[in-house]
Parts: C-alpha cells; sequence; structure tokens
C-alpha cells in the first residue's frame, strides 16, 4: 500500500502511450489539459492537441465529429463538466450516433473535496450508464487506469472512464489481464461480498482486511467496469456468499449499488447493503476527513459489513 | 465559383419542384409531419445535392466526399426527398413514412438512411459536430466541405454560439453554413420569439464571413455556395432569407404550417399547385 501515484499523471502518460501506437488518438482540452495531466500528450503530440478553451458542450459535438472521420478523441475535462452538463451531447452525439470517443472526467467523486458540490461528480456513472451502448469505466487503482486508458483505445465506441485527484494506492498486479466488462476477485471468501470500484477501491480492500482480523472471510471484487456489468462474476458471488455490500464514491441512486441490486433482485435475490452517497449535495473539507463524514473509511465500511453481518 | 446558365437554371428548378413533390408523397403517407420548414430548405438542398457537393450515392462512406448535417433535424422531409431523388436509396421508401419501423422517421438517422450523416433532431448539436468533421478533413489533409443548413429559430440554443466560436478559432475555412431564416418559429416570427437579429452582425463578430442571399434562388445559391471560403481561414454562412412552406400558397408564411396534419382535400390543392409551378417552369 506503500506505492502511491497520481491518477492524472498515471492517465496523461497512458495515453501518451496509447498515442504512439495508435496515430488516430487525439486529445481534446477544455482549458483543462494540464490539470488533466496532458501536458506529455501536450510537448509529444502538439499536432493531435486540440484546445476548445471552457466549452464542455462544443467539445462533445466536435469529437463526434472528428470520430466520423477516423479520429479517436480522448476528451478530458473535470468529471462533472464533460457528464452532468453536456447529457444530451453524450447521449445524442456519442450515445445515438454510436462515435468512437472517449470522455475522461478526473476528480470525480469528492476528490474535489474543497471545491464542493458543483465539483463534486456523484452521479456521473448513475447518469452516464443510461445511455445504450456507453461502456463506462470506474478504475480502482493506477494500475487499472492505465490498462484502463489502452482497452478504451481498443475498443471501438463511446467510453466514459472516471479517475480521482489524490494520489492513490496500487492494489493491482501489473499484469493482470484487464477486460471490459470483466470484475476482478481481489480476495476469495464465501462470508459476504464486497464489491468495490473506483477511488475507494482501496477502502473496501481495508475493510477487507479489517474483517479477515476479525475472523469474517470476505470475497473482495474489484468492479472497474460498471457497463457492461460482469453479470457472471456477480450472480456466482451472490450464489457462493448469499450476501453483497457494495462500496462507492457516488451517489447510491443509480450507482454501483443500483446496478448490482437491479441485477440480484431479479437473477439471484440476496439481503445487500449499499454504502456510498445519499440524497444529498456534500460537504467541503480534506478529502480523507471527507470521506469519513460519508462512511466511506475502511474501518467504518468494515464496522458497517459487521453490523450488517449480525 | 461555378456559374449557371438559363438552361442549368430549370433544370434545377425542375428538380426543386421534384423533391417538393417527393415531400408531399411523405405526407401523403404518414399525414403529417414538419412541412414548414423542410420546404423552406428545398432549394438549398437542391443546388447541394445537384450541383455542389461531391458525393457518390453508390459509395455513401466514400472518405473523400464532402459532408452535409442538417442540424435543424425536423427538416428531414426535405434531406429524405433530396437522397432519394439523387440515388442514395429507393424512391418507394419516401412511401413508408409514418409507418412503424419505417427508416424514414420525424428526425434522420444515420444507421438507417444512407447518405445521412448525422443523427440530429435536438437543436444545436449539428454545428458542433459539422466543425468536428471539417476539422478531422484538414487534419487528414482532404479539400473535402462540410456543409450544414440550421434553423433561425435554433440559434437561440447556446451550444451554436459555442461551435460558432470554435470553427473561427480553429480557422475552419471548409465549412460553410447556411441560415435558413424563415423568419418562423412554433410560438410566432422568429424576432419576436427571441431576437438574435441582426444576424450578419452576430456572425462577423464570432469571426465567419457572412453573405446574405435569397434562399429560393437557385442561381444565388450555387454560385456563393461554390465560391467558399469567402475568406481564406475564416468559415463561411449564407443567411438564406426563405419562406416557410414555400411552394403551398395556403401554407406560405404561415406559422401553423410549422407542423402539418393534412387532410385529403389538402393534400389535393397541394399536389394540383405543385403541378401548376412544374408547368410553368416547363414552359
Amino acid at each position: 500500500m506503500n506505492d502511491l501515484r497520481d491518477p492524472r499523471k498515471t492517465f496523461g502518460e497512458a495515453l501518451v502511450d496509447a498515442a504512439q501506437n495508435n496515430k488516430n488518438i487525439v486529445a481534446i482540452s477544455a482549458d483543462s489539459s494540464s490539470g488533466s495531466g496532458m501536458t506529455p500528450f501536450k510537448q509529444r503530440f502538439p499536432d493531435r492537441h486540440i484546445e476548445f478553451g471552457i466549452m464542455e458542450q462544443g467539445i462533445i459535438g466536435f469529437s463526434a465529429g472528428l470520430a466520423t472521420t477516423g479520429k479517436i478523441p480522448f476528451v478530458v475535462a473535470i468529471a462533472p463538466f464533460v457528464t452532468a452538463r453536456p447529457f444530451e451531447m453524450f447521449r445524442n452525439d456519442l450515445g445515438y450516433m454510436r462515435q468512437n470517443v472517449k470522455v475522461v472526467g478526473r476528480c470525480s467523486g469528492l476528490t474535489y473535496s474543497d471545491l464542493g458540490a458543483t465539483h463534486q461528480s456523484l452521479d456521473d456513472i448513475a447518469i452516464i450508464r443510461t445511455i445504450p451502448g456507453v461502456t463506462v469505466i470506474n478504475p480502482g487503482d493506477p494500475v487499472d487506469i492505465v490498462k484502463a486508458v489502452h482497452a478504451a483505445a481498443a475498443h471501438v465506441g463511446p467510453v466514459y472512464i472516471k479517475i480521482g485527484s489524490p494520489k492513490m494506492p496500487v492494489l493491482m498486479d501489473e499484469n493482470y489481464p484487464f477486460r471490459i466488462g470483466r470484475g476482478v476477485v481481489m480476495e476469495d471468501g464465501n462470508d459476504v461480498t464486497i464489491i468495490g470500484t473506483g477511488t475507494v477501491l482501496s477502502k473496501a480492500a481495508d475493510a477487507a482486511r479489517i474483517l479477515k482480523q476479525k475472523g469474517i472471510q470476505p470475497r473482495l471484487i474489484n468492479m472497474h467496469t460498471i457497463k457492461p456489468l460482469d453479470r457472471e462474476l456477480v450472480l456466482k458471488a451472490a450464489a457462493e456468499t448469499g450476501k453483497i455490500v457494495t462500496v462507492e464514491e457516488g451517489y447510491l441512486a443509480g450507482g454501483l449499488g443500483s446496478c448490482i441490486a437491479e441485477l440480484v433482485a431479479v437473477e439471484h435475490p440476496v439481503p445487500m447493503k449499499m454504502i456510498g452517497i445519499d440524497d444529498l449535495f456534500c460537504d467541503t473539507g480534506p478529502y480523507e476527513e471527507l470521506l469519513a463524514r460519508y462512511g466511506l473509511q475502511g474501518e467504518q465500511i468494515a464496522e458497517t459489513v459487521e453490523q450488517f453481518l449480525s | 465559383m461555378l456559374k449557371l446558365d438559363k438552361l442549368e437554371r430549370t433544370e434545377l428548378a425542375k428538380m426543386a419542384v421534384q423533391i417538393r413533390k417527393n415531400v408531399l408523397r411523405m405526407i401523403k403517407a404518414g399525414r403529417m409531419g414538419h412541412i414548414g420548414g423542410a420546404l423552406s430548405v428545398v432549394e438549398i438542398l437542391t443546388a447541394l445535392y445537384f450541383k455542389v457537393m461531391r458525393v457518390d450515392p453508390q459509395n455513401p462512406a466514400w472518405p473523400q466526399r464532402d459532408r452535409f448535417v442538417l442540424s435543424a433535424g425536423h427538416k428531414c422531409l426535405a434531406l429524405y426527398a433530396t437522397l432519394a431523388q439523387k440515388g442514395f436509396f429507393d424512391l418507394a421508401i419516401l412511401d413508408t413514412y409514418g409507418s412503424l419501423c419505417s427508416r424514414l422517421g420525424g428526425h434522420p438517422d444515420m444507421y438507417k438512411v444512407p447518405g445521412v450523416e448525422t443523427n440530429t433532431g435536438a437543436l444545436g448539436h449539428g454545428l458542433s459536430i459539422a466543425g468536428g468533421m471539417a476539422m478531422g478533413q484538414k487534419m487528414d489533409g482532404l479539400d473535402a466541405r462540410v456543409y450544414v443548413i440550421m434553423g433561425d429559430g435554433e440559434l437561440a440554443e447556446g451550444s451554436n454560439w459555442e461551435a460558432a466560436a470554435a470553427a473561427s478559432h480553429h480557422k475552419l475555412d471548409n465549412l460553410l453554413v447556411f441560415v435558413d431564416r424563415n423568419h418562423l418559429q412554433i410560438s410566432g416570427p422568429t424576432v419576436d420569439v427571441m431576437n438574435y437579429e441582426p444576424l450578419d452582425k452576430r456572425w462577423q463578430a464570432f469571426g465567419w464571413s457572412v453573405r446574405e442571399i435569397d434562399g429560393h434562388d437557385l442561381k444565388q445559391i450555387v454560385e456563393n455556395a461554390t465560391d467558399i471560403p469567402f475568406e481564406k481561414g475564416r468559415p463561411s454562412v449564407i443567411i438564406a432569407d426563405t419562406v416557410k412552406s414555400k411552394g403551398l400558397s395556403f401554407a406560405e408564411n404561415k406559422v401553423e404550417f410549422h407542423y402539418w396534419k393534412a387532410t385529403d382535400e389538402d393534400l389535393v390543392i397541394a399536389q394540383r399547385e405543385l403541378d401548376e409551378i412544374e408547368e410553368r417552369i416547363s414552359q
């Protein structure tokens, strides 16, 4: 857990790497390139970086148009401004038009902890996953981010990737086979399944460790792809562990927990506990303290799981 | 600039009538549709597809093609009528308009209709998409161009002005927009509903090179549309003054014909009027 990496820097380096192998990749910026880790891309491929200023509706349409000519635009900006603000452009120009555009929302979840509800992005998974044909990836660690960038570049179709802001611990093996739509069992166990995603996967992992010390054997799953959901893995966990807890840094309405509940309620009903953000606009403050305020630290998650099991 | 002689002009005028008849054919099939704005852009589409644009109906995805984006997607009856006439698909498909799962919906679908480049309908999307196309063509070193039709009422969507700024900032001089200024929208005269006049000065202020023409004069349309860029390094816009529901005297300039629910009697009169226009041109 000592290997901490900057998610935006990690993303930017991965994009340069992907772009070296694919000349069609272009980077689209809404006055957001340096904060999105794209400085190395601009230096390396100045002709393939296109600046639009603070124009978050326009960049989605322009990217769709570029994609019709064979380009693979990576649109990167602050998460709510590439999801909630241009939602209709995302739905129509990328989803309905099935364009090969990759939208990356950075500083998502509560990670813009000091900047308040306008900049925090808690609804992006809920709204973007309603768009038919859009892949939604929420990488759980820096290794996932790199793999998600390469997988998104190789995938034909619109993709949304959300990443955070503070440095995050490396949890995954650098050589593990990342596949879109395939969750990863990080710890095996049969007492309960904990499914974590994105920026708080590490908190779910902390909780799993604490529970194991107390003699509870949780199954821990990294659900890096929200859509398409790994149905097989979830249903297997439901059948084998009989209880599911979901952990996410986002609204409970429509998020990961919702996705899992939609599936198991119909296919294999089991008791569930969903940990995330309730129906409210969040406060501001230091990131780790803010996570604690909403019950998203490892010890709190472990406690919630224990109560759920009892 | 392509000059149009009298004979060519007559031939194009005949084509425009045929396209209006194709529009009426769809209304006959579906009994309703956005007729007003479709009929105001017929000459523009006729000129583009039969004189100006390089397209191949046998190869709609030809990479070097010019592209057309109907930002005001509700005018799609005119686009379907033109594409079918150009040979992108069988004219008989026009008779499916309004039927269950017809390829021809009330707004265009690029995956259902050969020749359609974008899925428009929600206003204020087309110019950004067209700008991206024009940018992609330039990056690939193509001399292809992108042509767009927008409605004058549509200009109230703020997203258009994001796109207008970006197109001039990025010097997309392979982009030509027609603003179909038919002066009416659902609630009434455009200047009363939300006034964006003076359009020429607004577009100029956004860095575009502007011309104003009669949007039903085929000679003016062809000669200006083949004269782009009007200024090197700037996108071009033609503000085309048009008449809503042009060609149907009982509907011209009437806001209630933005969307028409046609009676049998209406259709008979409409057909007769288009026949009369055709006869006049042929004489």
